[in-house]
């Protein structure tokens, strides 16, 4: 059975490998914090990090996972970035419905990690790729600046 | 005076002839290898026709469905969201747009009363039952070099498929290209009316890639350039052609533009599954060679074929640089100036593609290192763009199509964008040229 490790923890699920992971996280590990948003990498709400690294679990086959880790929306706040992201989101009230904040706060904690103090145009070149029906980009920018300096 | 008149009328005379001439007698597809090209009757091994080894004890039903993958004739005869085999596919043409017919035996709008003399005809000298002529976009001079028997066998695959009720569509041809006798006079030019010799000096799995390359597979319809008279340039045999709007790429032996830096498992994996590992994938037509034809061939097969491709002389090609390396990890590059395409490449491409262009999900989303990227003419990037590849939800790699997403300012942004980030140079695709490809696709 493929072994996985998500938000630390090691998992063995019994999985195909052509599955992709997103649906192995809600469906198979009643995970359902990530979200389907558009299926084809389009949207960003279903978000995860690889090593540290933005990706849409949407489009990724559980079977091209390897060895990297796992991290979601529910084990994000365990790491540095993730942790400051979310008190900025809280602060500032950045959420209105919220079904794509989670995918919101995973790019966002990624683009932390790797760049504490980014620009405009690095969070556009970030976040873009991430929609939000609500319109509360505005608040999102803000939230990662805000993040930045805390 | 005059004498000079004369003088100079005579050497455009001349000229003329020999530029005519020049495209008129070209070399046989498989010439370049020398030796002597003899009957097939007379050549010791069986196995260069027909079907592989793999299957020399399969039962005649098999073995058709076989030969059918071989030339792959569901590509063109199908149109998108069609029954396979009814035809319908429009080809847009410089000279109109024409539709393929339907192949499948329904009496009155398909082949069902056709005898076999009829399709042997139909398949070898592009001659319908009615007498009246084929275009060359029906590749009968590639496959006048399939055996009778092969032939037959596509017969009688179609034959046993279900009746389609599909009348076919006319072309939209303007004069002097609708009038349909002319073809007789190009296909006495250029379709030898011969079937494949194999050649004496040669091995029979170089022999059977051959028959594989130049009869049944066509490569070089696509792969190969034409002339003005839209015949195959075999002088510049697989440096590279186009199918509609895509860039058919140098095939040759070129270590740099074509494939003769690629490992025999590199060509294999393109060729059965349509990827190679930091080579790209295959998109467009190709894609649709690999769905329906190449990926259902044995491992003899494949085999057989790179043997045979690697022996097509080298020729160099502008369109296939020295792909460029790894681009940076930042977004931010002064060296591009194209803000349009920025916002749409990280609005909707860098989730998949990675601002390193190393593919962010899987790896069949690279980008460096791929031939389409480093075309400076963009064409491939942008029918890409336009038209996306796979289809979702399968575990395979997708790319969802843009077409209706932007405007073909947008898309020709996006892929200049992509040329000067990723690619050996940047290129100047226009608006223009991207909704050409759009009414081409």
């Amino acid at each position: 059975m493929p072994e996985f490790t998500i938000n630390g923890e090691k998992r063995d699920v019994d999985v195909p490998p052509d599955m992709p992971l997103l649906w192995m996280l809600r469906d198979l590990l009643g995970m359902t914090g990530t979200k389907f948003g558009c299926g084809i990498a389009q949207c960003g709400a279903c978000t995860v990090h690889l090593d540290g690294v933005a990706v849409r679990s949407c489009q990724l086959p559980v079977g091209r996972v390897g060895n990297r880790a796992i991290t979601t929306i529910e084990g994000v706040g365990n790491t540095p970035a993730g942790a400051k992201i979310q008190k900025a989101w809280i602060d500032l009230e950045v959420i209105q419905c919220g079904y794509c904040q989670p995918g919101q706060i995973m790019s966002a904690a990624a683009l932390l990690t790797g760049n504490p103090a980014p620009d405009d145009a690095d969070i556009d070149a970030a976040m873009a790729g991430n929609l939000c029906r609500c319109g509360t980009y505005v608040r999102i920018r803000e939230g990662i600046k805000h993040a930045a300096r805390s | 005076m005059r004498r000079n008149l004369l003088l100079l009328a005579g050497a455009i005379v001349v000229l003329a002839a020999a530029i005519i001439g020049r495209m008129v007698f070209q070399p046989g597809p498989y010439s370049f290898a020398g030796g002597t090209q003899v009957e097939l009757a007379s050549y010791p091994d069986k196995t260069v026709t027909g079907v592989p080894s793999e299957l020399a004890t399969a039962d005649p039903r098999s073995r058709a469905d076989y030969v059918i993958r071989m030339a792959d004739c569901e590509a063109c005869h199908t149109a998108k969201g069609g029954k396979p085999f009814a035809g319908g596919r429009p080809f847009v043409l410089p000279f109109g747009t024409i539709y393929t017919p339907n192949i499948t035996p329904d009496p009155e709008t398909g082949i069902g009363k056709w005898t076999d003399a009829q399709f042997l005809d139909a398949v070898h000298k592009g001659i319908a039952p009615d007498g009246s002529r084929f275009y060359p976009a029906f590749p009968y001079a590639s496959y006048t070099m399939l055996t009778d028997a092969d032939v037959l066998a596509i017969k009688a695959y179609l034959f046993s498929l279900p009746p389609v009720k599909q009348p076919n569509k006319p072309n939209t041809f303007g004069f002097p290209f609708n009038q349909r006798w002319l073809m007789g006079i190009w296909s006495a030019f250029f379709n030898s009316d011969k079937r494949f010799r194999p050649v004496r000096e040669q091995g029979p799995v170089w022999n059977r890639g051959a028959y594989l390359v130049e009869a049944a597979g066509h490569c070089g319809e696509c792969h190969t350039p034409r002339n003005l008279m839209q015949a195959l340039d075999q002088r510049s045999k697989f440096a590279g052609g186009v199918a509609e709007g895509w860039n058919a790429y140098n095939i040759t032996g070129d270590r740099v533009s074509g494939i003769g830096g690629w490992s025999d498992a590199e060509l294999a994996s393109y060729l059965s599954t349509g990827h190679s590992q930091g080579r790209g994938g295959a998109s467009g037509p190709m894609g649709e060679a690999v769905a329906l034809s190449l990926s259902k061939l044995t491992r003899s097969d494949l085999a057989a074929i790179i043997t045979y491709l690697k022996t097509v002389p080298a020729i160099r090609s502008d369109r296939s640089p020295q792909p460029a390396g790894p681009a940076p990890a930042s977004p931010k590059l002064a060296s591009i100036d194209n803000p349009v395409g920025k916002r749409v490449f990280e609005g909707s491409c860098a989730a998949c593609h990675a601002w390193t262009g190393a593919g962010a999900i899987v790896e069949e989303a690279r980008l460096t290192g791929v031939r389409a990227v480093n075309d400076p003419t963009a064409a491939n990037v942008a029918a890409m763009i336009l038209n996306g590849a796979g289809k979702p939800g399968t575990g395979r790699p997708y790319m969802p199509a843009f077409a209706a997403s932007y405007s073909d300012t947008e898309i020709a942004s996006v892929a200049n964008y992509v040329t000067a980030r990723f690619g050996a140079a940047k290129s100047d695709i226009t608006p223009k040229e991207v909704a050409r490809l759009r009414r081409q696709n």
